[in-house]
């Protein structure tokens, strides 16, 4: 136990993981560059992977938080398109015929986005924690539901025309960095500090360590599970922002594929399934990871659905690495202790 | 068993619910109560009960598997790929249907491979083989819609047990799949029920800890579930293949809700540990009332996800209660699933 702490407070094994996930992230880099030097390594793609990484970056920060305590969320995604389709639906209403809205309705809009990630959110707060439902089964539902009223309300097609100057966010730059890649690495740093700085997220990985100790303390285990699903709920209607800013339009199907690769690049970043560990950093090295491993698919010319049973491959492979690593460390530390 | 135990079953539930809805629809549109409507609830029940059997016996054992779908489909759809690539067209369903139970037995393989050998939560295993089946089939197996099925499971489309034509109305037709299936379930519950293996699934989801000091091995029956439920989502593979008469690698995509939702209302719990072959047939039969039977209700069919949604929620929610009640009269303030 006290070798555990010691662990926590030195962040020893936060190094030696993220240490590996660098390793592993220049190794991906190094072979697709390599491998396709005029598509992969251009400015071009380097630019369109910045655009693309921030969505699922943010959906995948969400989806720790949850996994961090032990939990999991699948109903982000679900989330995002319904946040992203309210605010694009009161942009579109209230645009009508003209071209043009006023700033003032845009930020509205997208307030009203992110209540609805807050409601979404404490839906599923009050599931599980307040009713103890299975974090799997009561996100299972509330994805289908909300997904399922989504698609009730467009009869299942997307809205798009969104206004210019909402665009301009999800295409853009900011000192010449693009816009959500700027978004992205404001909301990694404030989780992180969330996570690591204040008291709800020293409680959160305690929480995910031991759910029963926690109890037991009276720390207020429901409060915290609760806090992170509304923060989950607000996360993923962030990120449902800024797809529907990028793409101009959005839809109840978009990025049905988004939860098995938010899962990947959680699990690869170094997040614990069970609870307990995991760091911002690990998620967005993963993710980029991912979209380059994507990105150099796509440059060679492999299809989807290649990509589709590397996501699974890789989220196989890294499981059981961890696994038979764990193992290891544990027949390493009994051999050690019987030895002395 | 006295009225008031009786009363408060799940299964009891579910039956009035079912009459209740009946009524509900029937007085909106009597059209609902024809032999024929009655025989198409039968008929799209057929694919989805042999899925919710497999799902069950996972679910009791404590997992939860999304391949389904994906093992499905793979095993159905190569069974026809192999059929045509050999040129095999035998008169009767014998060899397409073994084909697809040993692919599909083959592909459970792999999930207990994951889950038993190396002990990753299934949740997290099945997404991930769901990936990698779907992609490899897609990738290369094909991924061409095939519509000139082998001539057996053609014919078998159409093999009616009994055709009723009304006075007026259509013809009312009872597919034969009903003899099989209804012996497949009884056969699934003798197991579940007679059987050391069966009651070693309940064991399994009651204590993972406690099943291992009975002395069952906890990895050989996990191994076996995972491979019972892949021969069984063969077999609805191929099925739903034949009775759609078409063979579209793209489907089955998403319907693990549906079957996890019927699951669960038929009272099985998440937990694992307790759940019945009778509740989940009503579940079954639930689910496809709903989604068969909106339109009558005079609700756009665009609203069939949102219907699932919100009962799966109900069902949870009330079992989550239920739960608590329990808890609160053993008079535990803190619940055992915690320290898995």
């Amino acid at each position: 136990m006290n070798e555990r702490f010691s662990k926590f407070n030195t962040g020893l094994l936060a190094d030696r993981k993220i240490t590996q996930l660098m390793i592993f992230t220049a190794l991906t880099f190094i072979f697709f560059s390599y491998v396709s030097k005029d598509i992969f390594f251009t400015s071009s793609n380097f630019v369109s992977m910045a655009y693309q990484i921030p969505e699922i970056a943010i959906l995948s920060i969400a989806l720790m938080l949850s996994m961090l305590t032990g939990g999991i969320d699948l109903s982000i995604v679900s989330i995002s398109n319904a946040a992203a389709l309210v605010a694009s639906w009161v942009m579109t209403t209230k645009m009508g015929e003209s071209e043009n809205l006023s700033n003032k309705w845009i930020i509205i809009a997208c307030v009203l986005g992110t209540i609805v990630g807050l409601l979404a959110g404490a839906v599923n707060s009050i599931l599980v924690a307040r009713l103890n439902v299975t974090p799997i089964l009561a996100t299972l539902a509330t994805m289908t539901l909300f997904n399922g009223i989504a698609i009730g309300m467009t009869n299942g097609e997307s809205v798009s025309g969104l206004p210019e100057q909402f665009m301009r966010v999800g295409n853009g730059t900011f000192f010449g960095i693009p816009t959500p890649f700027v978004l992205m690495i404001l909301i990694a740093i404030a989780v992180g500090f969330l996570v690591n700085r204040t008291t709800l997220g020293l409680k959160v990985f305690l929480v995910g360590t031991n759910r029963k100790a926690a109890q037991y303390s009276v720390m207020g285990d429901r409060k915290v599970i609760a806090w992170v699903y509304l923060i989950s709920g607000l996360l993923s209607s962030l990120a449902g922002l800024i797809i529907a800013s990028r793409t101009s339009a959005a839809s109840p199907d978009f990025g049905s594929s988004y939860i098995l690769l938010a899962i990947v690049i959680v699990v690869l970043g170094g997040v614990n399934p069970n609870g307990g560990f995991g760091t911002v950093t690990g998620v967005i090295l993963a993710t980029a990871v991912l979209q380059m491993v994507s990105s150099g698919f796509n440059a060679l010319r492999f299809s989807q659905f290649f990509y589709l049973a590397a996501q699974g491959g890789v989220l196989i492979f890294v499981m059981i690495l961890n696994v038979v690593l764990e193992n290891r460390r544990t027949n390493k530390s009994i051999a050690k202790s019987l030895r002395s | 068993m006295n009225i008031k135990k009786l009363l408060l079953r799940n299964e009891t539930a579910l039956i009035i619910a079912i009459i209740l809805l009946s009524l509900v629809i029937g007085i909106k549109s009597p059209e609902f109560f024809t032999l024929a409507n009655l025989f198409d609830i039968f008929r799209s029940s057929f694919v989805q009960l042999i899925f919710a059997l497999g799902v069950l016996i996972v679910i009791i054992s404590g997992g939860i598997d999304i391949s389904f779908p994906a093992v499905g489909i793979f095993a159905g759809y190569t069974a026809v790929v192999l059929m045509q690539r050999f040129e095999w067209n035998p008169e009767n369903l014998l060899l397409p249907i073994a084909l697809a139970i040993i692919i599909g037995t083959i592909l459970g393989a792999i999930n207990s491979i994951a889950i038993a050998t190396f002990g990753i939560p299934t949740l997290i295993a099945t997404l991930g083989t769901s990936g990698i089946f779907r992609g490899i089939m897609l990738t290369f197996i094909g991924s061409s819609f095939i519509s000139d099925i082998p001539i057996a499971l053609d014919n078998f489309a159409t093999a009616d047990l009994l055709k009723i034509q009304p006075e007026e109305g259509t013809l009312a037709r009872l597919h034969i799949l009903i003899i099989p299936v209804a012996i497949l379930t009884i056969l699934v519950s003798l197991l579940l029920t007679r059987t050391m293996f069966g009651r070693s699934v309940y064991a399994l989801g009651g204590g993972v800890e406690a099943t291992r000091r009975l002395g069952i091995s906890v990895k050989r029956t996990q191994a076996k579930i995972y491979m019972l439920v892949g021969g069984l989502s063969g077999l609805a593979g191929i099925l739903y293949v034949s009775l759609q008469r078409k063979a579209n690698p793209y489907d089955l995509t998403g319907s693990e809700l549906d079957i996890i939702a019927a699951v669960v209302l038929g009272g099985a719990s998440i937990m694992g540990g307790y759940g019945t072959v009778f509740g989940t047939v009503l579940g079954v039969l639930l689910i496809s009332l709903i989604k068969g039977n909106l339109i009558l209700l005079g609700v756009s069919g665009s609203w069939q996800r949102a219907a699932v949604g919100a009962l799966l929620l109900i069902g949870i929610t009330v079992q989550a209660l239920n739960e608590s009640k329990k808890a609160k009269n053993r008079r535990v303030s803190t619940s055992d699933e915690a320290g898995e």
